[in-house]
C-alpha cells in the first residue's frame, strides 16, 4: 500500500512524547521547532486533544519575558521562537502569542553594536551592509539569512503588516545579502574576491519570506532567486528544501505553474511508515505544505 | 556603539564566518583531558606520517594499518566509536570535505579491531541542509553500505557539559550532542586545508563541528563572537579527541576551507594527540605551528605539544613530504622557514 498524507498524522500521533512535545526523531527529547510543527499538523488535521497537549509543552517553554528558546530549560529565547509563534497563533493562544510577538520584535541582532568603521570593513570584505538589522540564530550575535526569513515569515503569517519596521528591515537585509548570480546562502554573498555559492534551502526560505512580505516578483533579486531555485530543483533536493521551495513558489504569481510537479515529488518522498525520513519536523512540514494548511497559506495585505 | 576590546581583525570574522580573538590564555588552567604524559623512554608524543598516494581501497587500508600500528592508537574493542569528518560544504570541483573513501577504510579497520559500534557524525557549519550534504558527500551511501549510523549533530539531543575552563570564556558550559557526550572513542578525520580566517584547519579546528547548530547557530556564530582560537581550545579541552587522521592525500590550499584549490600531498598524518598531529601536518604544509594563534594557545594550555622535540615521527620525515601550501596573504606570516625548526 502506498503511503498517504493522513499516515503522516498517524506517525506524528504515534510518536508524541509524554510531555506533549516532539523531538526531531522518535523517542528524542522534545524541542520547540518539531513540537510546534507537530501540533500545527495535528491541529490542521482536526485532532484537538493531542494538539492541545502539544500546546501545553510549548507553553512550558515560554519565559516570563515572552521569549521561547529551543526547549523548556533554555533561559533565553532564540530562533525556534518563529515556530512557536506560528503555533500559538494557529491554536488561538492569544496571550502567549502577544507576549512572544513582542519578544520577537525586540529580539535584536548585533547590527546596532557595530561602528561605522566596522560596517565599512564588512562592506569591503563580504560586500553586505552590516548596519541593516535582521534576526540572529541566538541572542547577541550577527543576523543571518535563514533566521531573518523565518521570523519575517512567522510575523507576516500571524498578522503583522509588511509595513512594520522590523519586517521592512528584514526584507532589506534579505535583498542586501543575495548572492549576485542568484539565490541566497547562509548570509555571506562574498568572501574577499570570491562569490560564495547559493543553496536551495536558504534560497527557498528567503523567497518564501519575501513573498510573504509582499515583495513583487519583478524585483531583480526575486527573479534571480526564482531562477536559481528552478535550476536547483532540477537536481537532487532534500525533503525540507523541497517543502520550503513549494511554499516559496506558491508565494509568487509565476509559481503555481511549477507547484504541481514539486508537490508530487515531495509526496513521493513519504515512506511506508507515513513519515518523511522518520523526522518529525519534516513530516509535519510536508503535511502542512501538501495539505495547504492555512497557517502556511498566502498572506494578504500590507503592500510594500 | 563599539564593543570594547574587539579588533578590526576580530570584527570581520564575527560578521563573516569566524574570528581570531585576543586570547586570555593566562585564564586557562590547562587541559587535563588532552594533556600528554612523558613516557619513560622516547618522545612525549607519537605521530605517524604515512605515504598514501591515492584513495584506492587497498592503498588506504594498508596506510591506515601502518599508521595505526606505528602511533599510539586507542583501544576500540567493544567500544562505541564516533568518527568526526570535516564537511563544511560539498563541491564537485573542490576537495572541501574529508574523502568518503578514507572514512570507509577507517570504518572497516575499526570494525576489524572489534569496535561495538561505529557512528559517522557531523554538524555542518554553514549550510544546515545535512540531508543534501550527506548525500552529495557520499557519506550517506557509505553509511548504508557499511551499516553504520550517520548522525546530524546539529539536531542531536543535547546535554549540558561544564567547560574545562569556565572562567576563560563566555561559554561557561557547552550544549554537547548526546552522540559526542556518550562516545567512548572520538576520532577526528579532517582534511588538510588552509583557512581564510584561522590560517589552517586540521584536527583541533575540525571539532568546531561537534557543537550543535540549533544551539549555536549557523555558522556557529556564538563561537565566533567568543573568539575562534579560544573556542577551539575550549572545545578541545572539554571534549577529548582520542585519535586523529588527517586526510593529506589531496588537500586544499589558497582560499580555504571552501574556495581554495586542490593540492596533492599523498600522506596521512595519524596520532592520539590532536595538537601534535596538527603541528606535524602544519609543518608538512610549510606552516610554523607556533605562528598559528589557536595552535600556540592550545600548546600554552597544555592540550598537547607542538614542539618538534616532543613529537616522535614514525614512518618518514616531514622534510620528505613537505609541500608548501599557498596561504591566504593575511597568514603569510605563519610560513615556516626552510630547515628543521623547533
Amino acid at each position: 500500500m502506498r503511503p498517504s498524507l493522513p499516515m503522516a498524522i498517524d506517525f506524528l500521533r504515534a510518536h508524541q512524547n509524554p510531555d506533549g512535545g516532539w523531538g526531531y526523531e522518535p523517542g528524542r527529547m522534545s524541542l520547540v521547532e518539531p513540537s510546534a510543527f507537530g501540533l500545527l499538523a495535528l491541529h490542521s488535521s482536526g485532532d484537538r486533544t493531542r494538539s492541545s497537549r502539544g500546546l501545553d509543552f510549548l507553553r512550558s517553554c515560554q519565559k516570563d519575558s515572552g521569549a521561547v528558546g529551543i526547549g523548556p530549560k533554555d533561559t533565553e529565547g532564540s530562533w525556534m521562537a518563529y515556530a512557536a509563534l506560528l503555533a500559538f497563533h494557529d491554536l488561538g493562544a492569544a496571550a502567549e502569542e502577544r507576549r512572544l510577538k513582542d519578544w520577537v520584535l525586540s529580539f535584536d541582532d548585533a547590527s546596532g553594536r557595530f561602528t561605522k568603521k566596522e560596517i565599512s570593513v564588512v562592506a569591503s570584505r563580504y560586500r553586505y551592509d552590516a548596519s541593516i538589522p535582521g534576526w540572529p540564530w541566538t541572542p547577541r550575535t550577527t543576523a543571518w539569512v535563514e533566521p531573518t526569513a523565518l521570523f519575517v515569515l512567522a510575523l507576516r503569517r500571524t498578522g503583522v503588516p509588511a509595513s512594520e519596521k522590523r519586517i521592512r528591515s528584514g526584507v532589506d537585509l534579505l535583498l542586501d545579502r543575495r548572492v549576485p548570480s542568484g539565490g541566497w546562502n547562509f548570509g555571506n554573498p562574498y568572501s574577499k574576491s570570491f562569490e560564495l555559492e547559493a543553496s536551495t534551502m536558504s534560497t527557498a526560505l528567503a523567497l518564501a519570506a519575501l513573498g510573504a512580505a509582499d515583495v513583487p516578483e519583478g524585483r531583480p533579486a526575486v527573479r534571480a532567486g526564482l531562477r536559481f531555485l528552478a535550476d536547483g530543483l532540477g537536481g537532487d533536493v532534500s525533503t525540507a528544501s523541497l517543502a520550503w521551495a513549494l511554499l516559496a513558489l506558491k508565494s509568487f504569481p509565476s509559481g503555481p505553474a511549477r507547484v504541481a510537479g514539486i508537490a508530487a515529488r515531495l509526496a513521493r518522498l513519504q515512506t511506508d511508515d507515513g513519515s518523511y525520513r522518520g523526522n518529525m519536523f519534516e513530516t509535519a512540514l510536508a503535511y502542512l505544505v501538501l495539505s495547504e494548511a492555512p497557517i502556511l497559506g498566502p498572506v494578504r495585505g500590507g503592500k510594500r | 556603539m563599539s564593543r570594547p576590546g574587539v579588533s578590526r581583525r576580530e570584527f570581520i570574522r564575527i560578521a563573516g564566518t569566524s574570528t581570531l580573538a585576543a586570547w586570555p590564555a593566562a585564564a586557562l588552567a590547562g587541559a587535563p583531558g588532552q594533556a600528554a604524559r612523558r613516557t619513560a623512554a622516547g618522545p612525549l608524543l607519537q605521530v605517524a606520517l604515512v605515504p598514501c598516494p591515492d584513495y584506492g581501497p587497498e592503498t588506504l587500508a594498508a596506510a591506515i594499518r601502518t599508521g595505526w600500528r606505528s602511533s599510539r592508537p586507542p583501544d576500540v574493542r567493544g567500544k562505541r566509536v564516533v568518527i568526526k569528518p570535516n564537511m563544511v560544504d560539498v563541491s564537485p570541483d573542490r576537495p572541501i570535505h574529508t574523502d568518503p573513501r578514507l572514512i570507509e577504510a577507517l570504518v572497516l579497520h575499526i570494525g576489524d579491531l572489534g569496535a561495538r559500534e561505529v557512528i559517522l557524525a557531523e554538524g555542518t557549519s554553514h549550510n544546515r541542509d545535512a540531508e543534501d550534504l550527506f548525500r552529495r558527500s557520499g557519506y550517506e551511501a557509505l553509511a548504508k553500505r557499511r551499516g553504520i549510523r550517520l548522525v546530524d549533530l546539529n539536531y542531536d539531543d543535547v546535554t549540558p557539559v561544564k567547560c574545562a575552563n569556565p572562567k576563560a570564556t563566555a561559554l561557561r558550559e557547552m550544549a554537547l550532542p548526546e552522540t559526542i557526550a556518550t562516545a567512548e572513542v572520538i576520532i577526528s578525520v579532517p582534511k588538510m586545508k588552509t583557512h581564510k580566517l584561522a590560517g589552517i584547519t586540521l584536527s583541533l579546528k575540525n571539532m568546531f563541528g561537534v557543537l550543535p547548530g540549533m544551539a549555536y547557530g549557523w555558522p556557529k556564530n556564538v563561537l565566533h563572537w567568543n573568539g575562534i582560537p579560544l573556542s577551539i581550545c575550549e572545545i578541545n579541552a572539554t571534549v577529548k579527541t582520542h585519535y586523529s587522521v588527517v586526510d593529506g592525500i589531496v588537500g586544499m590550499e589558497g582560499h580555504g576551507p571552501i574556495m581554495g584549490t586542490a593540492r596533492k600531498i599523498g600522506v596521512l598524518v595519524m596520532g592520539d594527540n590532536a595538537l601534535a598531529v596538527d603541528a606535524t601536518a602544519a609543518r608538512i604544509m610549510g606552516v610554523d605551528p607556533a605562528r598559528v594563534d589557536y595552535l600556540a594557545m592550545a600548546h600554552k594550555i597544555r592540550i598537547g605539544s607542538l614542539r618538534r622535540d616532543d613529537i616522535g615521527i614514525a614512518g618518514g620525515t616531514i622534510e620528505r613530504v613537505r609541500t608548501d601550501f599557498i596561504l591566504d596573504p593575511e597568514f603569510e606570516s605563519c610560513r615556516a622557514s626552510r630547515g628543521p625548526g623547533k
